[in-house]
């Protein structure tokens, strides 16, 4: 298990530091001046203020400095938290950070929850119901989920709720700890369109896995030898069959990290999705550099949890 | 193939036939925008939000525009960013993944980690982050999908090269003195066409949803133009007045994923049954 832990590890940080170096590389290659271009966005003061700006925020970020030096300090700055100031919210961005970002790993925390609790019981009935009823309901839910994009099973949520029951998305938000029931008002509709989403896959997955299960020889040994058919299909049947769908639930958490920004911005929650689109929109580089590079460690580090577990539920892998 | 193939082909797969009689109509629905569309897609010429009726199948939208016209121009932008980005993306990656594959070594490290850190970013950010750099156009668009498509697919082609590496006609072919060159060109390049066409197939639809989504988000194509997801986005100001704004254009997004999806799945049983994860 240790080298196993090393090796993932080892695997890790040349990957994260891969990233950064990736996502600085491209803000540097923005076409023009990253500081006339910040200072113009936010305009409105007097062309002296504007240049005088301009000359410190060139300062701050250290444009004239080789783009070794500029990579190096922004790191070391950025290992201890401190990602730069945010030109167009005027603050630092390590505050947009610890702001936002709880709000939307709880929205995607609360999708996967509501994925997982539908899908795999979907599927494992699927399964066990091969090619009945039950199998091609779950089959055709799963198409739909499949084919209707994200944003169209949003948009279709907030068109009912609006029409129906006359809910607008509330346009402040209420955090969970001040008020739980308020607070899941809000969130429980993006988290239920994103569910749909990906349920579909994961369900699709769960079925085709426990009907590979099912057909193994030990299963058979079980039934023989006069289990309870429903320890059979929990014992020896899910939890075999649940390995790839942990990977594969894994693989779709990282992915749904890029779909918390959509969600966020039809139901006007204020994460750290609706503050990327935003800050892409007005070029607020730095903003973009440190949300995004936060958004991969945290993919990084979910498919690093992942394989540990993978390896710690499967010796198999660990051994290889 | 001919006719009697493609009607065998169809009746054993019909949901595959299903797929490929949508997509066929998407084609043919881009090709005449023209002459199907009544009006100019970005003529805003008449009364806001006027309901679906005899006029206005689709009704207007916000600033006047007839919907069902810049529907059908959409088709044709979606076609455009989907069918380019994809061809340019999977081509690029099949190059990649052979030289890689064949070349092995250093050069096969190094791609290997470039393409380990461009899948460290989640795709959907990797996309605003390029587009953020290159700034909102339709032809940014395409280079930013093309840049989520190649390492996906340079991977996937690494890993059947690498296969074929092992097999016994290449071993032959080097032996009878055949330049690498050859080898690739002959004897690699056949064998990995098949998963190429496949990838080909399988990404059209989740270009097209890219596309639909970062414009959606205000980020892809410019406002005028007639973008299924940016129609979507302007269309959450005006849901509850307005409600055939954003259904119209959610359906054509839903039914060109959806007839992909399918033909991209026929496509992929037929030629290798072992292939199921596509980028979804």
């Amino acid at each position: 298990m240790n080298v196993y832990l090393v090796r993932r590890l080892l695997y890790f940080v040349p990957t994260l530091f891969g990233a950064s170096l990736l996502i600085f590389a491209l803000m540097r290659m923005v076409p023009g001046d990253i500081a006339e271009i910040l200072v113009y966005q936010t305009g409105g003061e007097t062309a002296d203020v504007q240049q005088r700006e301009i000359q410190r925020i060139r300062r701050e970020l250290g444009l004239g400095r080789p783009l070794a030096v500029q990579y190096l300090d922004w790191a070391v700055h950025a290992l201890r938290g401190d990602f730069g100031y945010s030109y167009t919210q005027r603050r630092p961005v390590a505050d947009i950070l610890a702001e936002r970002f709880p709000r939307s790993m709880e929205l995607a925390v609360l999708t996967m929850c509501l994925a997982v609790a539908w899908a795999v019981p979907a599927g494992v009935l699927a399964a066990l119901h091969h090619n009945r009823w039950v199998d091609r309901l779950v089959q055709v839910a799963s198409l739909g989920g499949l084919s209707i994009p994200l944003f169209v099973t949003g948009l279709l949520i907030l068109y009912v709720l609006v029409r129906v029951f006359q809910w607008l998305p509330p346009l402040e938000f209420t955090a969970f700890l001040e008020s739980p029931s308020e607070n899941l008002k809000q969130m429980i509709w993006p988290a239920l369109a994103q569910a749909y989403y990906i349920s579909a896959p994961i369900a699709r997955l769960t079925r085709s896995q426990m009907l590979d299960v099912l057909h193994e020889d030990y299963v058979r040994t079980a039934r023989a030898k006069g289990l309870a058919p429903l320890r059979v299909v929990f014992r020896h049947g899910l939890a075999n069959a649940l390995l790839p769908v942990v990977t594969f639930i894994a693989w779709w958490g990282g992915r749904m990290l890029g779909g918390v920004v959509i969600m966020e911005s039809i139901f006007v929650v204020p994460g750290i999705g609706t503050a990327l689109v935003q800050a892409v929109s007005y070029r607020d580089y730095p903003t973009v550099q440190a949300i995004v590079f936060v958004m991969a460690l945290t993919f990084l580090i979910i498919n690093l949890v992942i394989d540990l577990l993978y390896g710690w539920l499967d010796p198999r892998i660990r051994h290889a | 193939m001919n006719l009697r193939g493609l009607a065998r082909a169809a009746r054993r797969r019909p949901l595959g036939a299903l797929g490929g009689f949508v997509v066929l109509g998407l084609v043919l629905v881009a090709c005449l925008a023209p002459q199907l569309a009544s009006h100019p897609p970005k003529d805003a010429a008449f009364p806001r939000h006027v309901a679906p009726g005899t006029q206005f199948r689709m009704g207007t939208d916000h600033l006047g525009r007839d919907v069902l016209s810049r529907v059908i121009w959409g088709a044709r932008l979606s076609l455009y960013v989907g069918f380019t980005s994809v061809a340019v993306g999977i081509t690029l990656g099949l190059l990649w993944g052979i030289f890689t594959a064949y070349a092995g070594g250093l050069a096969d490290g190094i791609t290997q980690r470039i393409v380990d850190v461009l899948m460290a970013i989640p795709p959907i950010i990797l996309a605003l982050a390029l587009m953020a750099v290159l700034g909102p156009s339709i032809d940014n668009v395409v280079y930013a999908i093309v840049i989520l498509l190649a390492p996906t697919a340079a991977r996937t082609i690494r890993s059947v090269v690498l296969g074929i590496k092992t097999t016994l006609y290449i071993e032959a072919a080097l032996a009878l003195g055949c330049s690498h060159a050859r080898v690739v060109i002959r004897h690699v390049l056949p064998n990995v066409l098949p998963m190429y066409v496949v990838l080909l197939t399988v990404n059209v639809g989740y270009a097209i949803m890219a596309e639909a989504a970062l414009s959606f988000l205000g980020l892809g194509a410019p406002p005028d133009e007639p973008s299924w997801g940016g129609m979507l986005s302007a269309a959450t100001r005006a849901i509850e007045t307005a409600p055939w704004v954003m259904l119209f254009p959610g359906m054509a997004i839903s039914l060109a994923v959806f007839g992909f999806c399918l033909l991209g799945d026929a496509f992929r049983d037929v030629t290798d049954p072992r292939l199921r994860q596509g980028l979804g």
